[in-house]
């Protein structure tokens, strides 16, 4: 074999394990290492090169983790004292009949339950910015209806939301807080038979999202007057809605609709 | 670069160190040297035992390095600790050499002004600024 052969296969060598080298750190493996010679050459040069990468990025990737690890750990405590604060309006509740202040802390502890779902969703995700509507809003009913729920009670729910619409934290607290008002709106009031159905639907068209929540009960009571008569909820769905840089109708007939544009 | 033999010179494990008649300090990569953080922090330590006065500038001659570990660049990079000296100036030519020279001056970002030179007049020249 002649000297240029040798040259040949041994830069064909050194090429390959820096290759190897750069695949693995890839795949986020950073145990290799490519070997320098004495020669301080381009392949040297190279895998110098490749070797300062990885640890730059090595040590970006366990930035990363340990930042990913922080949130999912305030997340996690939001949620918990969130819970916390719940309980403790629950524990107010004990020995107490009045009717009127049982549902006060209801109400009030569904509007927490509505933002911790949110921190407990995002705890749960990869990303933690963005939460799927469709599973935060099953979850969502699931639970407000848990709260509601008598014994003869059968409310059928509807969610029609495509799977693949995720929304921001932000956007995500004030809509739980609108579904929550209007669910709870409905199950407290539209339903004399105690069964019917709630409907959420979501479209997207372009960046614009439309949401409705209908129910098929008795509809609001003739005269109603959004503004004189609307209570601490209808506020809130209004004021979320404003900051949603939104817009919501509210049609009645044999049922309520909410049509909200956000 | 060479290392003179009538003044002081710390004899380091990857360097030689010293204070040039100029008044800019001297620092020489041994030949093949890997240096990581206990290297670095050696140097550092000899630059630092230069000072006199008044901050300095340096001349890095890193023709002969090897390598350099990740610590030992975010190390010399100066960042949040004090230090004697006010710039430097780092010699290479090297394929090897030029990759980690560019490598430190990109990505580690030394807190005071800092330049890669191919040659050693062209650094002294720059530097003489700094004195």
């Amino acid at each position: 074999m002649s000297s240029n052969e040798i040259e040949t296969d041994s830069a064909k060598i050194r090429s390959e394990k820096i290759l190897e080298v750069i695949m693995s750190y890839a795949r986020l493996d950073f145990s290799e290492k490519t070997i320098i010679s004495d020669k301080a050459d381009v392949y040297d040069a190279i895998g110098a090169g490749v070797n300062m990468l990885g640890e730059e990025l090595k040590s970006s990737v366990v930035s990363l983790r340990e930042k990913e690890q922080l949130l999912r750990e305030i997340h996690h405590r939001v949620k918990n004292n969130m819970q916390i604060i719940s309980s403790l309006l629950n524990l107010q509740t004990h020995n107490v009949k009045d009717r009127d202040f049982l549902s006060l802390i209801t109400e009030s502890r569904n509007r927490i339950n509505s933002m911790a779902l949110v921190h407990e969703m995002l705890y749960a995700t990869t990303d933690f910015s963005k939460i799927n509507f469709k599973d935060y809003t099953t979850t969502l009913c699931k639970s407000i209806y848990q709260s509601y729920k008598k014994p003869d009670m059968k409310i059928n729910f509807f969610i029609h939301i495509p799977v693949n619409i995720s929304l921001e934290i932000d956007t995500m607290i004030h809509l739980g807080m609108i579904l929550n008002e209007i669910i709870s709106n409905s199950l407290k009031y539209a339903f004399d038979t105690n069964e019917g159905t709630i409907s959420v639907l979501l479209n997207q068209m372009n960046s614009k999202y439309f949401l409705s929540v209908e129910d098929d009960g008795k509809g609001l009571p003739l005269g109603f007057n959004q503004e004189k008569d609307g209570n601490l909820g209808m506020q809130l769905i209004h004021m979320l809605t404003e900051q949603l840089n939104g817009s919501m109708k509210m049609e009645s007939s044999s049922g309520v609709i909410y049509k909200i544009e956000f | 670069m060479q290392v003179p033999d009538n003044c002081q010179i710390y004899d380091l494990t990857c360097y030689w160190t010293w204070m040039g008649s100029d008044g800019i300090g001297r620092t020489k990569v041994k030949p093949r040297a890997e240096v990581t953080i206990t290297e670095s922090m050696e140097n550092s330590a000899a630059v630092n035992r230069l000072y006199t006065t008044k901050k300095f500038p340096l001349l890095i001659d890193a023709r002969n390095i090897k390598s350099i570990s990740k610590e030992a660049r975010d190390f010399f990079s100066i960042q949040n600790r004090s230090t004697n000296i006010n710039s430097f100036a780092v010699i290479i030519d090297s394929p090897l050499s030029r990759i980690i020279g560019n490598f430190f001056m990109g990505l580690n970002k030394p807190s005071v002004p800092a330049k890669l030179f191919n040659n050693e007049q062209d650094a002294i020249m720059w530097l003489k600024q700094y004195l």
